[in-house]
């Protein structure tokens, strides 16, 4: 018996012209990418920057102007934030990396300070003076400076005002509590509003406004509240490696924020940044510490929109205190174009100001704070510079380590502390221990 | 209980079953989809709604607008595509000679394959991106497919091989007998009879490159850039814009749900392959 092989049919043979056809378009298209070209400028007259999605806006209007003056085409590569860290580090173990400038979280500097090139000679102590003093330690790893600030951040307090000027709430504010109705400035007023404010609004048993939020999933607004407890030393002594997260600063703060869970809805120990800036933008916190940035992120249809006001963030007893959240330009060690790529940085500090019109609006200089003084949209730019002023507004700690510290440590206490009846002291012991064990 | 009414209460607790199946895997797709018709606030409300309480399509041309969307989407059809087709070409002949021939070396060689697959993608990044800037090859899709490849090629191997091992040896040995080379036995009579088996292998390995994302991320800037990166983009560290991400997310399920349509009878087939073997 002969077996009949089987022939390709005429729509098998369609078939397989296509699939060729396919093939060949998809190898030839494949061959490049079909975005804007960005990669490795291998001329000088481009430079390509890495930053974080939301900083591209920051960015953007600095360096179209730098083309404009220069000729030089500066390409912004946006990355996610959660993929940032992992591109950058693993083309600076890789050598010769494809971008010339990368814009650094503040937290990530001292990881990638060995392979930055020194930005010395761009702070001069003009420049030094326009910085805030926290960004200016913060920006030096070993006594060296590795990034210049572009944009800083810090958490302020966001309240109210429909809220905090009705005139019933004002009277009955003062006569429970003794004292007029206004934004708080320390522990006690920020606890006595954030009570007061805590109600059933529409009579049906259930409380629907809050005085505050607390976040537990979160570290960063514990480690305002350790500043502002007096704390010198954050979590721990970068310079000499003692853990100092069980000092008697660290727990006071931890038992004030712990303290404001009565007044903040249920689920503290998931409550992220983004959760915590919805229930503000719904209408169902009275205030919140958050970053300066969201002043000019609410949604058109917010019921709070026209209603929100801004003050410097409170203190404790050590003072008022912000966490600076800043980002830096740094320019990799290894990169090809190390002269053009500081010449940027450079033209980037100047240009600063540029940034204050963009969707964020942060800039990193003094003077680009104060240039919008009195511009309607900039109300929370005294806030912050107020807050970043404050002696106590210290950066976090230069550790290599310190984003794991926050991962496996910080964040998995914050969400125990948060929980019924958390004995904080022995949370404070544990971590400590931990600590240690990732440092040494 | 008589059979028949056993049969009924099977089938309705069959049709439960699905039910529930299909409630657990598609809801979360389908609030992703309302989500993307809802307002900015609405998208954030606080508890949740399922249902917009103004439907609107704005977040569809804000995310389709966005610089580099457009750019993105057609970078994820070519790097898929490209990916599928080296796949494929690799994958088939690999497969084939191991099933056919049997050797000791074939087999250390399928196992070893696998292997592969148990390395942390994130392990090979920094070499990876070395290899490509040697090769010239950052930033463009077809760096990118063949990255992409590294991860579907093992599991193709394994795929085709099972569809191969399915197909009795007398059926090419006869087309030789008839005449054929080998590669024609494979081409003509084999692959035929496996086509079910290649539809499956290549939808498997067309998701594998549509869904990737860190070799995305750490391979690509500007120009090969795929969109599982700008939809990332979305979330960044000052906010998240739940109704663009949203809104682009479900556009870029779109091309899958229908090739899998497309493909649904070759799928079927291909998964029951082998199941009637002898």
């Amino acid at each position: 018996m002969k077996l009949r092989t089987q022939q390709p049919t005429r729509r098998g043979r369609r078939l397989l012209v296509a699939a060729a056809t396919v093939t060949v378009a998809a190898l030839a298209l494949s061959g490049c990418g079909v975005g804007a070209s960005g990669e490795a400028a291998s001329e000088s007259d481009e430079l390509t920057v890495v930053v974080e999605g939301g900083g591209k806006a920051e960015l953007q209007p600095i360096a179209d102007l730098y083309q404009e003056k220069t000729g030089t085409k500066v390409t912004l590569v946006e990355l996610p934030y959660a993929g940032l860290y992992d591109r950058i580090s693993s083309e600076l173990q890789a050598g010769k990396p494809s971008f010339d400038i990368a814009a650094l979280d503040a937290i990530w500097l001292p990881a990638f300070a060995p392979a930055l090139a020194p930005l010395d000679d761009l702070f001069t102590a003009d420049v030094q003076d326009d910085l805030f003093g926290g960004l200016v330690s913060e920006s030096q790893v070993d006594g060296t400076f590795v990034g210049m600030p572009v944009w800083t951040n810090s958490e302020i307090l966001f309240y109210r005002t429909d809220l905090f000027e009705d005139p019933k709430n004002m009277a009955d504010f003062e006569a429970k509590y003794g004292y007029p109705l206004a934004a708080p400035t320390t522990w006690e007023e920020y606890r006595d509003v954030a009570e007061f404010f805590t109600r059933d609004t529409d009579g049906d048993g259930t409380v629907d406004l809050y005085g505050t939020d607390v976040k537990g999933a979160v570290e960063t607004e514990w480690l305002a509240t350790v500043s502002q407890a007096g704390a010198e030393a954050m979590v721990l002594d970068a310079a000499t490696g003692d853990v100092t997260v069980d000092s008697p600063e660290h727990q006071k703060a931890l038992d004030f924020y712990v303290s404001l869970l009565p007044y903040a809805p249920s689920g503290a120990a998931q409550l992220d940044w983004a959760g915590a800036q919805n229930l503000f933008y719904q209408g169902k916190l009275a205030m919140m510490r958050f970053w300066g940035h969201a002043y000019r992120q609410t949604p058109d249809d917010s019921p709070v929109k026209d209603s929100i006001g801004v003050a410097p963030m409170i203190a404790g007893p050590g003072g008022v205190a912000g966490v600076p959240g800043a980002w830096y330009l740094s320019v990799p060690a290894s990169g090809e174009h190390q002269d053009a790529a500081k010449d940027f940085v450079a033209f980037a500090y100047e240009h600063n100001d540029l940034a204050a019109d963009t969707s964020l609006g942060l800039v990193a200089r003094k003077s680009a704070f104060e240039s919008k003084a009195g511009e309607p949209g900039f109300e929370n730019y005294p806030a912050l510079v107020s807050t970043l002023e404050a002696a106590q507004s210290l950066p976090r700690p230069a550790t290599p380590q310190w984003q794991e510290i926050v991962d496996s440590v910080l964040i998995p206490m914050m969400q125990k502390a948060v929980e019924p009846g958390a004995d904080t002291a022995q949370l404070l012991t544990d971590a400590k221990s931990q600590i240690e064990a990732i440092v040494e | 209980m008589n059979p028949l009414e056993t049969r009924g209460t099977s089938r309705i607790l069959l049709w439960v079953l699905l039910a529930a199946a299909i409630v657990l895997y598609g809801f979360p797709f389908v609030y992703l989809l309302l989500t993307s018709f809802k307002t900015p606030l609405d998208a954030i409300a606080v508890p949740p709604t399922v249902l917009p309480e103004t439907w609107t399509i704005d977040n569809y041309v804000a995310a389709l607008s966005r610089e580099g969307v457009p750019a993105a989407l057609v970078n994820s059809v070519v790097t898929a595509v490209t990916s599928t087709l080296l796949s494929l070409v690799l994958a088939v002949p690999a497969a084939y000679a191991i099933t056919r021939f049997r050797t000791p070396s074939g087999r250390v060689f399928i196992v070893a394959a696998l292997v592969t697959r148990m390395v942390p993608t994130i392990a090979v990044g920094a070499p990876l991106i070395a290899v490509m800037r040697t090769l010239g090859l950052t930033d463009t899709s077809f760096g990118l497919a063949l990255a992409h490849t590294t991860i579907s090629l093992p599991l193709s191997i394994w795929l085709m091989a099972s569809f191969f091992e399915a197909v009795p040896d007398e059926l090419s040995e006869a087309a030789e007998v008839d005449g054929c080379s080998r590669l024609q036995a494979m081409w003509r009579v084999v692959l035929p009879v496996v086509s079910g088996g290649l539809a499956v292998t290549a939808i498997f390995a067309f998701l594998a490159s549509w869904n990737e994302f860190l070799f995305a991320l750490l391979l690509t800037s500007v120009r090969a850039q795929t969109t599982p990166v700008v939809i990332a983009n979305f979330q960044s560290q000052f906010g998240l814009d739940w109704g663009g991400m949203t809104a682009l997310a479900a556009v870029y399920s779109v091309p899958v749900i229908l090739l899998t349509l497309f493909l649904q009878r070759h799928i079927v087939a291909g998964l029951t392959l082998g199941a009637v073997k002898g």
